[in-house]
């Protein structure tokens, strides 16, 4: 395994690739700690420790998660990615929905590159949107719930001054949408991916510091251990698949001397990936939205509810239990939906493969789908408690909220992990090279 | 202005002129100066030339220019135009050019090749088929004798002998096909002496879209006769008594056939209550699908013919008996069972190679076409190839009519007819451009049988086809031709003596109507270039029915359409754009297909490379005789005692080549089996391609070294018979024939990219 990574520091090409990434993600981190003009940076710094410390920590955890701490810093990076994954998706769902959308999409690459063209805008508009209001809020002092004065960061807030902060920010996120180009083309990796993950895991050292001062050395002790174990875990699921067995018999294979079956489907036990437990954040993410609109002192009963049973702190036996319940179920109708079992078996038939001992046509989709359904429960309920462990362990001890390793970011760090460590094994193995993963 | 910005931009097709076009001034100023020249002179000042190394400076370039142009007006009465030598600049730069049909692109691949050739490189002119091959060589053949190079041509028919004097020549016209077979042939060699292609060095490709993205993933194939197959009589019996439709379905497209739920049941219950998905044998259900495949899709007499008692295959493309092949992996012995012959030796692929990694093999490429910057990405993309486009010499005069619309075959078939009976009423040559040769046949009669007469082009025959092409100009013609057919043949107007020409020209000049669009815009512009040469008048226009293949397949939402007029022409805009839409995604699809391909072949050209070159070093370097002499000394000392040295190294190397051939035919199909079922792979949302890569590579390792191990081991079992080293008897096996062809369906094709397709849409849009 070591000898596969001095490989590929050895192989001139895959190393300047990686050295082109590692030298990208550095400029974006730069560009994360760097604040727009016209921000006190020594100043924002104290109100964001302020902030952090305070009641409202959790709302900003998961903006945090993804901008990696830089949006409440002003950063001229502040926005992040955050634009362009909205913009992939809104144009995703409105393939479905414009029909032009939808005969670009079957036009293949021609069209696709037209359709990220379309990305692209609307990256940039809705970048001008956040940043306005990110701005607009920090100028009235909202951003930071009244805990700091504006004035104490914002020492100017003429309208050329704020007008060059959104500039600034704006012209920020389409760097980024480019660096993540520049990495998907000439670096290793999905750049987008990679850049999330960068964001992420900037955020442990501080985020183990402050357990360090907070808690006591045992504590950290036995957080990093666990955490260590927490990975190794997820990796060790996100890898395991069951192999079925697939011959094609159309062929008379005469003197093959390679044994055993070199085609199979093979099922992974987490099937979904990280979906389900992004789409159960965000739908557990509406009742915040509902007591925002209704503002949080209101007596309304609903209020009162929202706040006893889902206080976005999570800890609620209520709201852990349908968080739970959210991630099993939208594991189970995500494969429901991307594997169909007949389909499989009919093409499989069409073309002459079959599962040894197993009939082709119905007996083989009912066998797959047996399997799958057997393979599938494992699989959600592994995702369901990776997603809650981190709330079960600390919330008592309250540090939950600034726990780097939470459930969501452990998944999607493993998971770009893995597909990054991939490519640059495939790279490898181009070049009649071994990789280092099974 | 524009063109600028696309250059600054880096965007393909965009190589400049500038330098090339600042040279055309003192070119033609050396013009008078060279006309005072001798022969014996010019030939010298041509190999002045060839007193430095490449690339040409720019006084050099104009000079070789200038020289060529005077020889090609001396040698073949024809001065190259100052857009013709702009083309042979930017061939020497390694560039593709597009010139527009009829600029003479032959002329300046010409004066570019015996650029090369003066610097002493050996160029391969690399043409579409044997007819242009030969016919472009002994056409220029002046010309490269007055610029002293050497020039020869290689055809099907050319023996090992003028091969090999072929390739030693400066340069060497060939076609694609031939060139890769003679590469094939190379690489199961035993001897030094059997080699026949020389290092490769330039290739100039005519019809560069052609070669490098229409047939790019095309393999060539090099098969061998393997042991005899056991017939089986019993299973065709068998497979005789099913009923098709109840029993055997056939797919629509007649590819693939398999067994019902019915069939099943009655073949088990004919072979005595077995089971055939059994894990334990595995052996009865491929004899049962090779029956079937025998039985259900391949017909005597379309597909073979059975001779002398002997099966023998029809090659579709050209409609000829193929002496020597057969069909692989126990379909050979299927066939014949179901035709009561003797069981004969089975097929097997000893090597392929792509038409792209034929390409690749030559350090310098360049090449012309018509139709370059429409697929100027790819050129790009998988051979690093730029696009100089280069400017009509006399500006194009065509009319080219919007498409015609009509709602069904029928009625699009109907107005074709009336179109062409008007037309050709007023003594107007006519080509049609068809899709496919049954459809050329077909459209044909109709027209007979209208009292329009016609020539058939049908792709079989490229010498008499070039004829007849060269003839469609000639007033009151009619020509019906594929798309393919007569390629790189001019049509002239008023006939290939232009005789005519004026009353032609009256009538408004070639007409060129498509029956149907093609699969991508290129292939449009093709043929619409057909019509329009050197300035010439022309016109174009295509007829489609919304239930042509290309939009049934590509665009199948479209429902509803709104016909106008009785005779069923459609006028509502946005079906152009339906069309357009769907040759888009025609074009979307190949290309795709055209990346996977590449990818997949990737590896297998690295594994391939270590395979040849260990088996070069065997091959002329005495490597087997060194290893066998470390591996097993005491036979080795032995051996050399009792038979001498020189025999014991024909010995080592023929053992060693053995080895190595047959494994690296063993794990060729080894991949051949991986591939076939990877695609499912991408259920577990793994990508295919690095899975493929995944598990080639392991099975890979250790090949040289057990291929060692196995020679050793033979070597050591060899006996001594008069003298020599008795391979034959150790077990050294060559094939007793072999043959080549190319790969339009592969008998056992997956139909790979369709099925990733459907699978990718079972996966859904969501995740990736």
């Amino acid at each position: 395994m070591l000898g596969a990574f001095v490989r590929a520091f050895r192989t001139p090409d895959l190393r300047n690739k990686l050295l082109f990434t590692l030298f990208i993600l550095t400029i974006y981190r730069l560009g994360s700690v760097i604040p727009a003009p016209g921000v006190d940076s020594v100043a924002i710094k104290q109100c964001l420790q302020n902030v952090q410390s305070g009641d409202a920590a959790g709302v900003y955890s998961l903006i945090n998660l993804f901008s990696g701490g830089a949006l409440l810093q002003l950063a001229i990076f502040g926005l992040g990615i955050m634009p362009y994954i909205t913009a992939s998706i809104i144009l995703n769902l409105l393939t479905v929905v414009i029909p032009r959308l939808e005969t670009l999409k079957k036009e293949g690459q021609a069209g696709q590159t037209k359709i990220t063209q379309y990305t692209r805008y609307l990256t940039l508009a809705l970048a001008v949107l956040q940043s306005t209001s990110i701005i607009a809020m920090a100028r009235t002092g909202q951003l930071f719930q009244g805990a700091c004065p504006p004035s104490s960061y914002l020492p100017d807030d003429g309208i050329v001054t704020l007008v060059t902060m959104v500039f600034v920010m704006t012209a920020g996120t389409c760097v980024i949408m480019w660096f993540g180009e520049l990495i998907t083309e000439r670096g290793v990796g999905n750049g987008m991916s990679l850049l999330i993950f960068t964001t992420i895991i900037s955020a442990f050292p501080s985020g183990m510091m402050r357990i360090w001062t907070e808690q006591s050395q045992w504590v950290f002790a036995i957080i990093c251990v666990a955490a260590l174990f927490l990975i190794a875990g997820v990796v060790f699921i996100e890898q395991a698949q069951r192999r079925i067995p697939v011959q094609y018999a159309k062929r008379m294979v005469g003197r093959r001397m390679y044994g055993g079956s070199s085609t199979y489907i093979p099922l992974k036990v987490n099937q979904a990936g990280v979906i389900p437990v992004i789409f159960a954040s965000s739908l557990l993410y509406l009742p915040t939205l509902v007591v925002g609109l209704m503002g949080p002192e209101s007596t309304s009963p609903v209020v009162t509810f929202l706040n006893t049973y889902f206080d976005p702190m999570g800890t609620h036996p209520v709201y852990m239990t349908t968080f739970f319940a959210l991630i099993v179920g939208f594991a189970f109708f995500y494969v429901a939906i991307t594997f169909n079992p007949t389909e499989v078996a009919d093409n499989m038939k069409k073309y002459g493969g079959f599962i040894p001992s197993i009939r082709p046509g119905r007996p083989t989709a009912e066998y797959l789908d047996f399997v799958l359904t057997r393979l599938t429960t494992p699989g959600a309920l592994y995702l369901g408690l990776i997603a809650l462990l981190p709330m079960v362990a600390l919330g008592s001890s309250g540090a939950s909220a600034n726990f780097p390793f939470g459930g969501v970011s452990i998944l999607i760090m493993v998971g770009v992990g893995l597909d990054t460590v991939k490519q640059i094994e495939s790279h490898l193995q181009q070049r009649n090279y071994e990789g280092f993963l099974r | 202005m524009a063109e600028s910005v696309r250059r600054i931009l880096g965007k393909p097709g965009s190589v400049s002129l500038q330098p090339y076009t600042k040279l055309l001034k003192s070119i033609e100023e050396r013009e008078e100066a060279l006309r005072e020249l001798g022969d014996a002179e010019l030939t010298a000042a041509a190999a002045e030339l060839g007193n430095a190394e490449l690339p040409y400076d720019p006084a050099d370039l104009a000079e070789l220019c200038a020289v060529g142009r005077e020889a090609a007006r001396r040698a073949l009465d024809e001065r190259p135009f100052d857009a013709q030598l702009l083309g042979v600049m930017a061939l020497l730069d390694g560039n593709v050019a597009e010139m527009a049909t009829g600029e003479g692109k032959t002329l300046a691949g010409a004066l570019a090749a015996a650029g090369f050739a003066l610097r002493g490189q050996r160029v391969h002119v690399l043409s579409v088929n044997d007819y242009l091959a030969r016919r472009d060589a002994e056409w220029m053949r002046p010309l490269y004798e007055l610029l002293g190079v050497a020039v020869s041509w290689i055809g099907q028919e050319s023996t090992t002998e003028e091969r090999r004097a072929a390739y030693a020549a400066d340069i060497t016209y060939a076609s694609v096909s031939e060139l890769g077979f003679d590469v094939l042939r190379d690489r199961i060699a035993t001897d030094v002496s059997e080699l026949v292609v020389p290092e490769p060095n330039v290739a100039l490709i005519d019809e560069a879209d052609s070669v490098l993205v229409d047939e790019a993933r095309v393999p060539l194939v090099l098969a061998g006769a393997a042991e005899a197959a056991e017939s089986d009589a019993a299973m065709a019996e068998l497979v005789r008594r099913l009923r098709p439709r109840t029993d055997y379905v056939v797919d629509d497209d007649g590819r693939n056939a398999h067994l019902t739920d019915a069939g099943i049941d009655a073949v088990e219950k004919a072979l005595d209550g077995v089971d055939l998905y059994s894990a334990e044998d595995t052996t009865l259900l491929p004899r049962v699908n090779l029956a079937l495949h025998a039985h259900a899709l391949l017909q005597r007499d379309v597909h073979y013919v059975v001779r002398d008692g002997q099966v023998r295959l029809i090659n579709e493309s050209r409609g000829r008996i193929a002496l020597l092949q057969r069909w692989p992996d126990g379909l050979q012995a299927a066939v014949e069972a179901k035709e009561h012959v003797a069981a004969s030796e089975t097929g097997e692929i000893l090597d392929s190679i792509t038409v792209q990694a034929l390409v690749l093999r030559y350090p310098t490429r360049c090449g012309m076409t018509g139709t370059a910057m429409a697929v100027a990405e790819q050129l790009r993309e998988f051979y690093e190839l730029e696009v100089a486009v280069i400017p009509p010499n006399k500006p194009n005069i065509r009319v080219d009519d919007e498409d015609r619309l009509y709602a069904t075959p029928e009625e699009k078939e109907d107005a074709l007819l009336d179109e062409v009976a008007e037309v050709h009423a007023g003594g107007r040559p006519i080509l049609i451009g068809t899709q496919d040769v049954a459809e050329s046949e077909r459209l044909a009669k109709r027209l007979g049988n209208a009292g329009l007469e016609c020539v058939v082009l049908n792709a079989k025959n490229d010498a008499d086809e070039a004829d007849v092409i060269a003839e469609a100009g000639t007033y009151g013609r009619i020509t019906v031709s594929t798309q393919m057919a007569g390629r790189g043949t001019d049509i002239r107007l008023g006939g290939s003596d232009m005789a005519d020409r004026d009353r032609v020209v009256e009538t408004g000049g070639l007409y060129v109507i498509g029956y149907g669009r093609y699969p991508s815009s290129r292939l449009d512009d093709q043929l619409r270039g057909r019509a329009g040469r050197q300035g010439d008048p022309g016109g174009s226009v295509f007829y489609v029915s919304v239930e042509d293949d290309l939009i049934a397949n590509n665009a199948p939402e479209t429902r509803g359409y709104d016909v106008s007029s009785a005779d069923g022409a459609i006028t509502d805009p946005t079906w152009r754009r339906t069309v357009d839409h769907a040759q888009r995604v025609a074009e979307g699809q190949l290309l795709e297909l055209h990346r996977n391909t590449w990818r997949y072949n990737q590896l297998v050209d690295v594994q391939r490379g270590v395979v040849m070159e260990h088996r070069r070093a065997v091959l002329s370097d005495d490597q087997g005789k060194r290893q066998l002499a470390v591996d097993c000394p005491a036979t080795y000392e032995e051996l050399i005692e009792e038979v001498g040295e020189e025999e014991v190294a024909r010995a080592a190397r023929l053992i060693t080549l053995y080895h190595l051939d047959r494994g690296w035919t063993d794990h060729n199909a080894f991949l051949a089996d991986l591939r076939e079922g990877i695609h499912l792979r991408f259920l577990g949302r793994r990508n295919p391609l690095d899975e493929f890569n995944r598990d080639a590579v392991p099975a890979f390792k250790g090949f040289l070294d057990e291929a060692r191990a196995r020679a050793a081991e033979m070597f050591t079992e060899a006996k001594v018979v008069d003298g020599r080293v008795d391979v034959d008897a150790a077990g050294v096996r060559r094939p007793s024939t072999t043959w080549t062809y190319m790969v339009q369906e592969h008998p056992f094709s997956t139909d790979f990219e369709s099925v990733v397709g459907k699978l990718k849409n079972i996966g859904g849009r969501t995740g990736d």
